[in-house]
């Protein structure tokens, strides 16, 4: 960044404020749009282009690492991902939505209310000092305060992600064993080719566990 | 001797034209802008002088790229169609200019021309947004390697970044996006089937890749592109290819034998000190071979290149997510997916292949003898010294750099050749239950031989 | 309990030897660049057709006289599974002998099955080698008598190639004065550029399927001397078939052509 010391002399102190409002006026239309938007996919779209905004956001605070991994992570990989599971889900899903009744509308009101009321007061207890210098983008100050300071906190996401992990194999194994049970069923009525072909590439497989 | 000696010569020298042309545009437009406005500038004493010396400096790596993306990409198309041509025993375009030379230009302006349809019922917006979502990151995410491409010049010095090689990697990931987007908002269930296999297969093969890179840059402990270049210059011993660097000692040895000097076999036992040393260079040549294969694969299929073409597979699905989209969108699109294929090229060649080192040894090599490059340097000291137009630490490397890269392309055309498309299935299970275990079981061989052994002495 | 063992080196074996696979894929295809292009650079070359391609249907004149073959006998109109074939002819008062006036051919509608050229009696009818008919309409399609009609040359070059028999010189029972008009008559075809007896009028015309009718009878008299070796046997039986029906040649041509 020292190469824009002039231009940001040009433009005295508001290189910064400007690159923020203008993140600022991209990523809160779009965060309304995933809540408003009709159609599911295009406010999944949408996520990403405020995720994607954040990003930008880290990147005018001098948090490379951080925006990086933001990008890539969260508006590549997981965003997207939610956005292919809606694709294959059911398409319709934005017609059945029906509007809450005024009872819902208030007990969601309420608690929407008391959520941001609690971050509020979480996020103004702790003082945030101003302070002109650059925090380092070194990675390495990254990964030692993390497997130092932070080690616990990181301990505990490694765990979220282990169990996230075993949860999708278990998934993935529950269906194994239906198709297993049914398999007897399949075989008696021997109807088509197909089948039997996947029947005898089964039994292959769980013989050899 | 060879009974195609006469088309593989018009291979070449359509290949070595296109490339004088390719690289003399965005040379000549990097000097125009990045050395000759600031010089004609620089006796001028006022603000507004020094701040268009300062745009301009900022401009110079984005218009470079600017200017290379559109015609490298109509080179590589060129390119590809005559090597498949000359692998499938047929004579490829030949019509338009001298031997098919400017068979692409046509089709660029033929694409330009066409008309640009929007289906209906697609949602139009994104159906736009699309392509240039999946075009700009191959803009932006290459500006970092220029830096590593051009021996840090100091005109591309201000792309580099600390988080290079984790920045390009970053931004390479966004065009599924585009993907996804298109063929979403095309209305087409081809179109829809395309981008979701797409996606799946981009989102399994970016965890080898980047575990292949990732294991690169802990035996180089460091992000930086440029730094990873540096590390690896002096000749094919010291590249990431060969170990990592764990063969550097070796060299150092040699070089010292060629030079006569007495204690050389004692610098070997002091670069090399016990068997496990020995044992953990050769687990990290093996490895490093490894990666390369695994960063190969994953790249093939993060850009969708045959055999991972399944977004785009013609048997298929019509043309995958690009079904609908025609005139200058769908040429966004072409261009993109080649400007890829040229970037992980490249990131190929910076990590693994010594960026712009010259395979020989400098004790093995002439160009670098003083007695050869003083003459030779005084005879260009017009262009070197006063209008800066060439610098030769860049104009070598950058000559390797091109000649390693484009020799990966080619690789590349020989493997689509070769090899048939997969099967969904069997990608998947390729992916996840080969490639992601193998760069995992690298990952903690190369962590512990890393500790047996000094790398890039 | 080893079992595990066995498949990770079963495993790590056939990755070796799916590698050694890919690697010799990739060398062959990479040799395949040394051989030279099966392309065949059409336009610029044109490749070298056997003599017995079926092209363009064309009406030869005899290479030595320039006098039309046809003979308006209409076997090949008869013959023709499309119908594509159309011949105007009428008897002529003088001669009570058959006069080509026109000669169409729609190739629009023409299959190059060949069956009108194995019938022809005189070799008048070919295939010729030219396959470039493109055009922009259906009617330029049909082509007449004119632009059926070949040049002298073109007629000798097919007769060459095809290796059918050149039409015999006029019969011995023809005035001597007419046998000497012929080698006249080829000596004023050699020397004019364009022969074309199609534009040469009806008198002409007259002229040439009389002459083609009496080079037919000289057949006649000697049929196995003049047959080809390699001419199939279908072709010298409609010959016979021919020889027989020329007795009832000069008076039952009304039905026939009716």
């Amino acid at each position: 960044m020292e190469h824009l010391d002039l231009l940001r002399a040009w433009i005295p102190g508001r290189l910064d404020d400007f690159l923020f409002y203008l993140l600022a006026v991209m990523a809160i239309p779009m965060a309304l749009g995933v809540l408003f938007d009709r159609t599911i996919i295009r406010s999944g779209f949408l996520l990403i282009g405020v995720f994607g905004s954040i990003c930008g956001l880290f990147l005018v605070l001098q948090a490379q690492f951080l925006a990086l991994a933001q990008l890539m992570i969260y508006a590549v990989g997981i965003t997207l991902v939610v956005v292919i599971a809606l694709m294959l889900t059911n398409p319709k899903l934005e017609k059945e939505a029906q509007p809450g009744t005024a009872h819902q509308q208030l007990g969601s009101f309420l608690v929407a209310g008391a959520l941001f009321f609690t971050i509020y007061c979480a996020l103004r207890s702790e003082s945030w000092p101003l302070s002109s210098e650059a925090v380092s983008p070194d990675v390495q100050t990254i990964g030692m305060a993390l497997t130092t300071t932070y080690a616990l906190p990181f301990e505990f996401a490694s765990v979220l992600l282990l169990a996230a992990l075993v949860g999708a194999i278990m998934l993935a194994k529950a269906e194994r064993a239906i198709s297993d049970k049914e398999e007897p069923s399949k075989e008696a009525g021997e109807q088509n080719q197909p089948a039997t072909l996947f029947e005898r590439d089964t039994t292959v497989s769980s013989t050899r566990r | 001797m060879i009974a195609n000696a006469a088309e593989i010569r018009k291979f070449t020298i359509l290949s070595w034209g296109w490339l004088t042309i390719i690289f003399g545009l965005v040379w000549a437009v990097s000097w125009l802008v990045g050395v000759a406005i600031p010089l004609l500038l620089a006796n001028v004493q006022a603000d507004w002088a020094r701040l268009v010396t300062e745009i301009c400096q900022v401009l110079t790596p984005l218009v470079a790229v600017m200017v290379f993306i559109p015609i490298n990409a109509m080179f590589m198309v060129l390119a590809e169609r005559r090597a498949l041509a000359l692998f499938t025993v047929r004579k490829g375009p030949n019509r338009v200019g001298p031997d098919g030379f400017l068979q692409t230009l046509a089709d660029a302006l033929k694409l330009l021309f066409k008309e640009d349809i929007t289906p209906r019922g697609a949602d139009a917006f994104m159906f736009t947004l699309a392509p240039i979502i999946f075009f700009a990151p191959s803009i932006f995410g290459a500006l970092p390697l220029l830096a590593a491409v051009t021996n840090n010049h100091n005109l591309f010095q201000v792309v580099n970044l600390p988080t290079g090689i984790f920045y390009v990697l970053a931004v390479s990931s966004v065009p599924v996006v585009g993907i996804v987007m298109g063929g979403w908002a095309s209305n087409n269930k081809y179109s829809l089937v395309g981008a979701l296999r797409s996606a799946a297969q981009a989102i399994s093969y970016e965890i080898p890749l980047v575990l292949s890179i990732i294991t690169v840059c802990l035996m180089a402990g460091t992000l930086d592109v440029v730094k990873i270049a540096e590390m690896q210059k002096g000749g094919l011993l010291n590249w990431n290819i060969l170990g990592g660097g764990a063969l550097s000692g070796l060299n150092k040895y040699f070089q010292a034998l060629a030079a006569g000097q007495a204690d050389a076999h004692q610098m070997l036992s002091q670069y090399y000190p016990d068997w496990g040393s020995v044992i953990a260079t050769v687990v990290l040549i093996a490895c490093t071979v490894l990666l390369v294969g695994i960063y190969l694969t994953g790249a093939c299929a993060e850009i969708n290149r045959i055999p991972f073409d399944l977004p785009e597979a013609e048997s298929e699905l019509v043309s995958g997510y690009n079904t609908e989209y025609s005139g200058i969108k769908f040429a966004i699109f072409f261009l993109a997916e080649f400007t890829n294929l040229f970037i992980v090229s490249t990131i190929a060649t910076v990590m693994f292949l010594g960026g712009g080192d010259c395979p020989l040894p400098d004790w093995l090599n002439p160009l670098t003898n003083p007695a050869v490059t003083q003459p030779v340097g005084k005879f260009f000291s017009f262009f070197t010294d006063r209008i800066h137009l060439i610098d030769p630490s860049t104009f070598f490397p950058a000559i390797w750099v091109i000649i390693k890269v484009y020799a990966l392309v080619f690789f590349a055309i020989l493997v689509r050749g070769t090899l048939p498309r997969f099967r969904i299935d069997q990608l998947m299970a390729f992916g996840w239950k080969r490639l992601v275990p193998l760069s995992l079981i690298i990952f903690v061989l190369v962590t512990f031989a890393k500790g047996a052994v000094r790398l890039h002495v | 309990m080893f079992d595990w063992v066995e498949q990770l080196f079963r495993g790590i074996w056939q990755s070796i030897v799916g590698l050694y696979e890919i690697r010799r894929g990739l060398g062959t295809v990479a040799m395949h660049a040394l051989r030279p292009p099966t392309t065949e650079v059409y336009p610029d070359i044109v490749p070298p057709l056997p003599a017995h391609f079926r092209g363009r249907l064309a009406l030869t004149v005899n290479p030595e006289t320039g006098e039309h073959l046809c003979i308006s006998c209409r076997q090949c109109e008869r013959v023709c599974p499309d119908k594509c074939i159309e011949i105007t002819a009428h008897k002529s008062p003088e001669t009570n002998k058959l006069e080509l006036i026109d000669f169409k051919i729609d190739h629009g509608l023409c299959m190059f099955c060949g069956l009108c050229t194995e019938v022809c009696p005189t070799y008048c009818i070919i295939n010729t080698n030219d396959f470039e008919m493109a055009d922009y309409t259906r009617e330029s399609l049909v082509y007449d008598l004119k632009k059926l009609t070949l040049t002298q040359e073109e007629s000798a070059y097919y007769f060459d190639r095809k290796e059918n028999p050149l039409p015999k010189p006029k019969p011995a029972k023809a005035a001597p004065a007419a046998q000497g008009a012929a080698p006249a008559a080829a000596g004023k075809a050699a020397t004019a550029e364009k022969p074309a007896p199609a534009g040469a009028g009806q008198t002409a015309q007259t002229k040439a399927a009389t002459e083609g009718e009496s080079a037919k009878e000289a057949e006649t008299k000697s049929p196995d001397a003049q047959v080809a070796p390699e001419a199939p046997p279908k072709l010298s039986n409609d010959e016979g078939k021919s020889d027989e029906a020329k007795p009832e040649n000069e008076s039952g041509e009304g039905p026939r052509q009716g």
